[in-house]
């Protein structure tokens, strides 16, 4: 089934006709970014249950360009005969005198748009509003039972999902698209208790769609336990640089925040990157072919246009190995000169859109994992990535993984280290790739932040890959 | 508010907490010197918790949930938002406990220096402040971004709340880039809840310098146990470790050992002896109750848990309300005892974290100096993995003070025997 879209944008959609009308003849460029989200967060633990609103958000901003200039108004409410008074709002801030003397003003020429009228929207198995709160919440609290009851060392066992479903409406002066998008993320989470330490595993699951994805957590919840108990046994990881092997996530983690944040365009823009020094070089194993783009999978950065109007891309970044290109919003392409590729993203309407990454991930290979594993003579299985955060001047790596499992003569010994940062630097890390799994895995739960703010939910994944890594 | 009292009384619902939140936020994006984008945010927020009591197995249980009305919402649209709050709260099994009482209140301007000003003038203040250092060729700012916001937010409850309140605060971030030797860039953030500029040229000048000197590091330390000296920001994250601990909900979930009166840094202390205190950054809690600050830690000894009312009621302690801001008294020894040779003194990461349920800290390393052998080396790359169980016993704090939004206290901090993942 096709998501609805929501009623609320249906209803405003005269008056901000009627406010585009109104900009557009009074700007060079402007455009309306209307926004309806809405959601719905379960968690259940042992010792506490909860129903919340997942993220939320109603309200438009207006994006215009006057004298070079460009300003952003967001807003909450709009009726018809308000749109004066949003006008004015825009004017007086492409007036305002917000720069003290001797600092300039950036300038740019409009936008050449070409004409689209699109409407779309994802679709869906089990419509999460449909179901009934309390349904979902027992299905929650059967997983979570399954869980404590596992182990009498299990302190306490989190099963959790939620749901977000919303519509954008993209106005300006030659684009008319609406998309209505529906996905859906859950988690289990087990924690066990050893000498003041608390040792936690987390599982982690997500998809386009609705709430059929509840189905799948039942799979995950002896895993989650049996990890947080063998992290009891965990020593502190032994500093070195080991062989390794990757789980997807693990892999998703390093495509993302060691390669992907490199490529966002705004910061060649800044410069702020040093990508644009290695277009058309090698910066990874030629084993290497990676992805972004909101159309290049179907996950929980997936839709049909951003939040510029720029229809979503596949966009190839790196080419068995050769950089090839970067992902850019519209602003940082006009200043570059070079195509969007559908990646500005805001937080919400209230807040600016940057280059942000949607789905990002490497193509599978040929390898099997269990001979990536037997091809190892000492080295380490990381799994459970934690966090992870971008250096794209200086390329450095920063991913925390909660596992590290000891490969000794290409077998797992049962010994695991815990908590590992890895750390290192990017290219050397992406061209030690020595083997990669045939199969691709994306994960969508988390959320991916610009620097310490701006979060958008993104997926990242890929194959088993093997490398050197510097772990700590 | 009106509209949503009378929806919920249609409901039957007899218990609930109504926040409003009306933001306005002037903001300014420079890339280099230029300014790239002029934002303004003008929003409203009104979050309605409804609370329903039931019983279930013969006790006694207290639901919540809650519901977002969005301005421009029809009578009709925020009855059937409420009504769906609390048909959820039904389910929510979570054992009874009292709501707070709040108190009515006459609205409480902003008197720090920025609420008698425009948002405009202010921003143009703070913009000459930030980039009143940036005149060097070789290191200058990169890019900024601030965010000048002034936040005007009320509270009215079932339980005699009625208070509201101004906050207006700069918010930003800026990047500095040094060209040579090698091209490095850093990272920082700044906010003030009243004019500040010299202390804002200060940490600029401080950010300008720590960049040159990233500039200059070309190694990883060595890997070993090395005497580590955190500061700034660093230093309030380290002592996170404290404040979560002591939270009424880790400790009622077991998450913390944690009891009043207990030696919260363990019986073991050869350092200094850590005293903190909680400091209120709203004037109210969430349920409207006035809010104050508090003494978490004295001499090691944990004196306040704290948190919100469910499971305050549960341990049997005051519900004192949520706090993240810290205050610490600062050390006795000076800055340069501090650094004495050996150590690393760490003042930049890539992401700094600190775990409270395991008790490890870390993160790899952007910038540090190797005081060794009469030399100080500034090195970058590799990775702190520590444990404040291990280091807690062996810390020393600095005579010098540093403050920041959500810290004030000792400048930097030594911690013995962590382990470095370096070259």
């Amino acid at each position: 089934m096709k998501v609805q879209p929501s009623g609320f944008i249906g209803e405003k959609r005269a008056a901000l006709v009627k406010l585009r009308d109104a900009l557009c003849d009074q700007f060079d460029y402007a455009s309306i970014l209307a926004e309806d989200t809405v959601g719905r967060y379960y968690r259940v633990s042992r010792h506490s249950v909860s129903v919340s609103e997942g993220e939320n958000a109603r309200g438009f901003v207006v994006k215009a360009l006057d004298g070079g200039r460009y300003a952003e108004y967001s807003f909450s409410e709009l009726e018809e005969e308000s749109i004066p008074g949003v006008v004015a709002a825009v004017r007086a801030l492409l007036a305002a005198e917000v720069r003290p003397e001797g600092l300039e003003a950036n300038t740019y020429a409009p936008p050449q748009e070409e004409p689209t009228v699109f409407a779309d929207a994802t679709e869906y198995e089990q419509d999460p509003a449909a179901l009934d709160d309390g349904a979902v919440l027992d299905r929650l609290t059967a997983l979570r039972d399954k869980g404590l009851a596992m182990d009498g060392a299990v302190l306490d066992f989190v099963a959790q999902a939620t749901w977000n479903r919303y519509t954008k409406l993209f106005l300006s002066r030659d684009k008319d698209m609406t998309q209505s998008v529906l996905y859906t993320t859950g988690a289990v989470a087990a924690a066990a208790m050893k000498d003041q330490q608390v040792k936690q595993s987390y599982l982690p699951c997500s998809g386009l769609g609705g709430m059929e994805l509840l189905a799948k957590m039942e799979d995950n919840v002896a895993p989650c336990v049996q990890t947080a108990l063998d992290l009891l046994h965990s020593e502190p990881m032994i500093p070195g640089e080991y062989e390794c092997i990757c789980s997807p996530e693990t892999t998703g983690m390093i495509v993302h925040e060691a390669f992907g944040h490199g490529v966002e365009m705004d910061m060649f823009v800044k410069d702020r990157a040093q990508a644009p020094q290695y277009l058309d070089k090698y910066v990874a194993s030629p084993l290497v072919t990676m992805h972004d783009g909101a159309s290049s999978a179907a996950q929980t950065a997936t839709y049909f246009f951003d939040d510029e109007g720029t229809a979503a891309h596949d966009t190839v970044i790196i080419d068995k190995g050769v950089l090839k290109r970067g992902i850019s919003d519209l602003q940082s392409a006009l200043i570059l000169g070079t195509e969007p590729t559908g990646n500005g993203r805001r937080e919400s309407f209230a807040r600016k859109a940057y280059t942000r990454m949607t789905n990002t991930w490497f193509e599978p290979g040929q390898d099997k994992l269990e001979d990536m594993i037997a091809s190892v003579k000492y080295g380490m299985y990381l799994e459970c990535p934690s966090s992870g955060m971008e250096d794209p001047k200086n390329w450095g790596i920063q991913c925390m993984v909660n596992i590290a499992r000891e490969i000794k003569d290409g077998k797992l010994t049962g010994r695991i280290f815990s908590p590992v940062v890895l750390t290192g630097y990017v290219p050397d890390l992406l061209k030690s790739i020595s083997a990669m799994s045939d199969g691709t895995e994306l994960s969508g739960s988390g959320f991916c932040g610009k620097g310490h703010k701006e979060w958008v939910k993104v997926s990242d994944g890929g194959p088993y890959i093997k490398a050197r890594i510097r772990l700590g | 508010m009106e509209k949503i009292i009378s929806a919920l009384h249609e409901l039957g619902v007899e218990q609930y907490v109504i926040t409003e939140k009306h933001t306005d936020s002037l903001e300014a994006f420079y890339v280099k010197k230029n300014l790239d984008l002029t934002r303004r945010a003008d929003t409203t927020v009104r979050t309605v918790r409804v609370f329903r009591p039931f019983e279930k197995d013969g006790a006694k249980m207290l639901g919540d949930s809650e519901a977002t009305v969005r301005p421009g919402m029809s009578e009709e649209e925020i009855r059937t938002a409420l009504a769906g709050a609390w048909y959820a709260a039904q389910f929510v099994a979570n054992p009874w406990y009292p709501l707070p009482a709040g108190v009515k209140a006459p609205r409480r301007a902003d008197n720090g220096g920025f609420g008698s000003r425009s948002l405009a003038e202010s921003m143009k203040d703070v913009t000459e402040a930030l980039f009143a250092e940036d005149t060097a060729q070789d290191v200058f700012l990169n890019s900024a971004e601030i965010f000048m916001r002034r936040i005007e937010t009320r509270i009215v409850s079932s339980e005699n709340a009625d208070v509201s309140w101004e906050q207006v605060e700069v918010w930003g971030e800026y990047v500095c880039q040094c060209r040579t030797p090698q091209d490095v860039e850093t990272y920082h953030q700044f906010c003030y809840r009243e004019p500040s500029p010299e202390a804002l040229r200060a940490e600029v000048r401080h950010a300008l310098e720590m960049t040159k000197a990233r500039a200059r590091a070309v190694a990883a330390p060595k890997t070993g146990t090395y005497a580590l000296v955190l500061d700034r920001e660093q230093v309030g994250t380290l002592l996170s470790y404290y404040v979560d601990r002591s939270n009424s909900g880790m400790i009622y979930q077991k998450y913390s050992p944690f009891k009043l009166g207990d030696d919260a840094q363990g019986a073991d202390i050869a350092g200094d002896r850590l005293t903190m205190g909680l400091k209120a950054t709203a004037p109210y809690t969430d349920f409207g109750a006035p809010m104050g600050d508090r003494p978490l830690l004295e001499n090691g000894v944990l004196r306040t848990i704290h948190g919100g009312a469910r499971f305050g009621h549960y341990l049997g302690v005051e519900p004192t309300g949520n706090y993240r801001a810290v205050t610490v008294p600062v050390g006795t020894t000076p800055m340069d005892e501090l650094t004495k040779e050996p150590c690393l003194h760490a003042v930049s990461f890539s992401d700094f974290q600190m775990d409270p349920l395991s008790g490890h800290f870390g993160g790899e390393i952007r910038l540090a100096f190797l005081h060794e052998n009469g030399t100080v080396t500034p090195v970058t790359g590799g990775s702190v993995n520590g444990s404040i169980l291990d280091g807690q016993g062996h810390m020393t704090f600095s005579k010098e003070r540093f403050r920041s939004k959500d810290y004030d206290g000792p400048l930097a901090v030594r911690v013995e025997g962590v382990n470095v993942a370096g070259e």
